[in-house]
């Protein structure tokens, strides 16, 4: 009975640790989705904007003695800038379908991002401490780490937010339009110049707000935005590209299958069991749970 | 905006631009003259060991670029994981001869048919989709690799990867100090996938390849087996990358995950087409040798100042610049004819 009791407990520790790093995950996610939803635009330099989020957090935090959680609306506004200077000399060209151009352009992108990033900071891993950092709340036999419970609130209402600036606002119903139907958009009076951008702006600030909250919890190096990027496309594909609120729920999938995996079977696989479900994904409901059905 | 037809009839005529005679003649003319100063290269007096070991580099990275330039190019599937092939081909090679002692020229078959094997696989799962979905796939598929090649210690040596047994020169092994063995050896892959590539061009199932390319729809309303051809398309890549691959092993006599599976050597397999001009035979000879030249000079720059990973930044830039400014690549613009420009 006790080893029944022990693997029951290690499940419910790798499930509650699964949601709260799933949280964030999702919400890496959630600009990838909201800018393929919009714009038919993979980013592959998305993982660049988080980067880019989480050395802000590190500057903030060894720099200036800020904790990184003060400054999520400046690494915001920041990241919202870099993204829409992406969008004006890249993506511009390239709205409406993913094309082979496209992907490749957003790779070009993410390596010459990557390059700036090593170039200022090194390669050296870098850590940022917020005033949660470390500490851990214990439940009876479980135990949580209260940086990973902020980011995962944040990551929640950060989604939220989004979610409904989509659908109550003026600005999201313009949006969801362009979404919709680009030319018919236009047709209205939409200025899909400025939809698109802000947008893009919007989907860009946000994963470097994302970064930002990451980075009291883990490490950052100028290569840490691409290795976030499997999980990202696997959060997004299994969400389902173009939803906001599903890709949140992917990255919560993502989230407990990768702590399953590395508490009950081995660390180093941990994400093996993700690239096969985003294999089944692709192969079986390539919309994920809640995507755009065309395309 | 054109209409679709209209930029599926322009592409169609560029590509047959590409294909008419006086091109054809003029491609073998210029591709005759290279191929002879490359296999006179040991002849000549100035030419060390570094020119020979780097013209090599140049020569193993040119039959990479053009087996990815099948897929991606002639059938407009963006691969991002055909490092999978790569380090296919090279792990079982090195596998087969380090532990059973099965020489490189049985081992590269083995490592085709696994490469042939995985491409199955991974095309019979996504290639039913649109482009974005094969994309994510490939890189899915790359990355399970890596870790399953890191995690497999046994098999392939974990992170500090595969070294070849050095038996000294020998045949056999497929085995040689000097670089010249290599140089011929990789001379004659080269050549042979320029022709396969220029046979795919001019064969019904190169045109039905560009035809789903261009337009998938319509290629399926004239009658093309969309999947099935995009799905021969991948297997050829794959099986000619995996022996490109077996060339690799045997000249640097070593893989580790990093080298076959990582984010840079995905780049390499796939500058070599863009720069030279996707879709086209001759392109990803020019590219592989303007990369690798000038990957040598960033990284030779890159020690004099002291910054490692310059090579990166570098194929970053030319990544943007040629989708950018050049999509067509070099060949493109060398190729450009009056009838061309009249659209």
């Amino acid at each position: 009975m006790g080893d029944i009791e022990a693997a029951l407990l290690l499940t419910l520790q790798a499930v509650l640790s699964g949601i709260l790093v799933g949280g964030v995950y999702g919400v890496l996610s959630v600009g990838l989705s909201l800018a393929f939803g919009v714009m038919r635009i993979v980013n592959f330099a998305h993982g660049e904007m988080v980067m880019f989020g989480m050395y802000a957090g590190v500057v903030a935090s060894r720099s200036f003695g800020i904790d990184p959680l003060f400054i999520l609306p400046l690494s915001f506004v920041f990241v919202a800038l870099v993204g829409a200077a992406q969008y004006q000399i890249v993506f511009r060209r390239f709205v409406g379908h993913t094309t082979l151009q496209q992907l490749l352009a957003a790779i070009g992108c993410a390596l010459v991002l990557q390059m700036i990033a090593q170039l200022i900071f090194g390669v050296d891993a870098r850590t940022a401490t917020s005033m949660f950092t470390g500490q851990y709340i214990v439940l009876g036999p479980l135990f949580l780490s209260k940086a990973q419970i902020v980011a995962f609130v944040i990551a929640a209402l950060a989604t939220a937010l989004v979610e409904a600036l989509l659908r109550r606002t003026v600005w999201g119903k313009a949006v969801r339009a362009v979404a919709d139907d680009l030319e018919a958009a236009e047709i209205v009076g939409i200025s899909t110049q400025y939809v698109n951008i802000s947008a893009f702006a919007l989907a860009c600030g946000l994963a470097g707000m994302a970064g930002t909250v990451l980075v009291t919890y883990f490490p950052t190096q100028p290569t840490a935005g691409f290795m976030l990027m499997p999980i990202i496309i696997i959060a997004t594909t299994i969400g389902g590209l173009g939803s906001v609120g599903g890709t949140f729920l992917g990255g919560i999938c993502c989230g407990m299958v990768q702590q399953m995996t590395a508490m009950l079977w081995n660390s180093a696989l941990q994400d093996v069991p993700l690239y096969v479900l985003l294999l089944l994904f692709i192969a079986y409901r390539p919309t994920g749970f809640f995507g755009l059905r065309s395309e | 905006m054109d209409p679709p037809e209209t930029r599926t009839r322009r592409r169609r005529a560029s590509a047959r631009s590409l294909l008419a005679d006086r091109a054809g003649r003029r491609a073998f003319a210029s591709f005759i003259g290279p191929v002879a100063i490359v296999a006179a290269l040991p002849l000549l007096p100035f030419v060390n060991h570094y020119i020979l070991a780097v013209t090599v580099r140049a020569l193993i990275f040119i039959a990479l670029g053009q087996a990815w330039n099948i897929v991606a190019g002639i059938g407009g599937l963006l691969s991002l994981g055909h490092g999978v092939f790569l380090g296919l081909g090279c792990y079982t090679t090195g596998f087969l001869f380090n532990d059973l002692g099965i020489p490189p020229w049985i081992g590269v078959w083995g490592g085709v048919l696994l490469s042939v094997g995985v491409a199955l696989v991974m095309g019979g799962m996504t290639l039913r989709m649109r482009g974005v979905f094969f994309a994510l796939a490939t890189i899915a598929i790359s990355l399970a690799l890596d870790q399953l090649a890191r995690h497999f210690v046994d098999l392939t040596g974990g992170d500090n990867g595969l070294a070849l047994k050095f038996l000294g020169d020998s045949l056999w092994a497929a085995q040689s100090r000097s670089p010249v063995p290599f140089l011929y050896g990789s001379l004659v892959i080269v050549v042979i996938y320029y022709w396969i590539t220029r046979w795919i061009l001019m064969s019904r199932f190169g045109l039905e390849m560009q035809a789903v390319r261009d337009d998938e729809v319509a290629a399926a309303a004239a009658g093309v087996a969309v999947f099935r051809t995009k799905l021969l398309g991948l297997l050829a890549s794959a099986a000619m990358t995996s022996i490109a691959a077996t060339a690799y092993m045997q000249f640097y006599m070593a893989i580790d995950p990093e080298a076959a599976f990582g984010l840079a050597q995905a780049i390499q397999l796939q500058l070599p087409a863009l720069i030279g001009g996707l879709g086209t035979a001759l392109g990803p000879i020019i590219g592989g040798a303007v990369m690798i030249f000038l990957s040598e000079v960033t990284n030779w720059g890159g020690a004099k100042l002291g910054i490692s990973g310059i090579d990166i930044l570098v194929y970053g830039l030319m990544l943007l610049v040629v989708v950018l400014r050049a999509p067509k690549g070099i060949v493109g613009w060398l190729f450009r004819s009056p009838q061309g420009s009249k659209g």
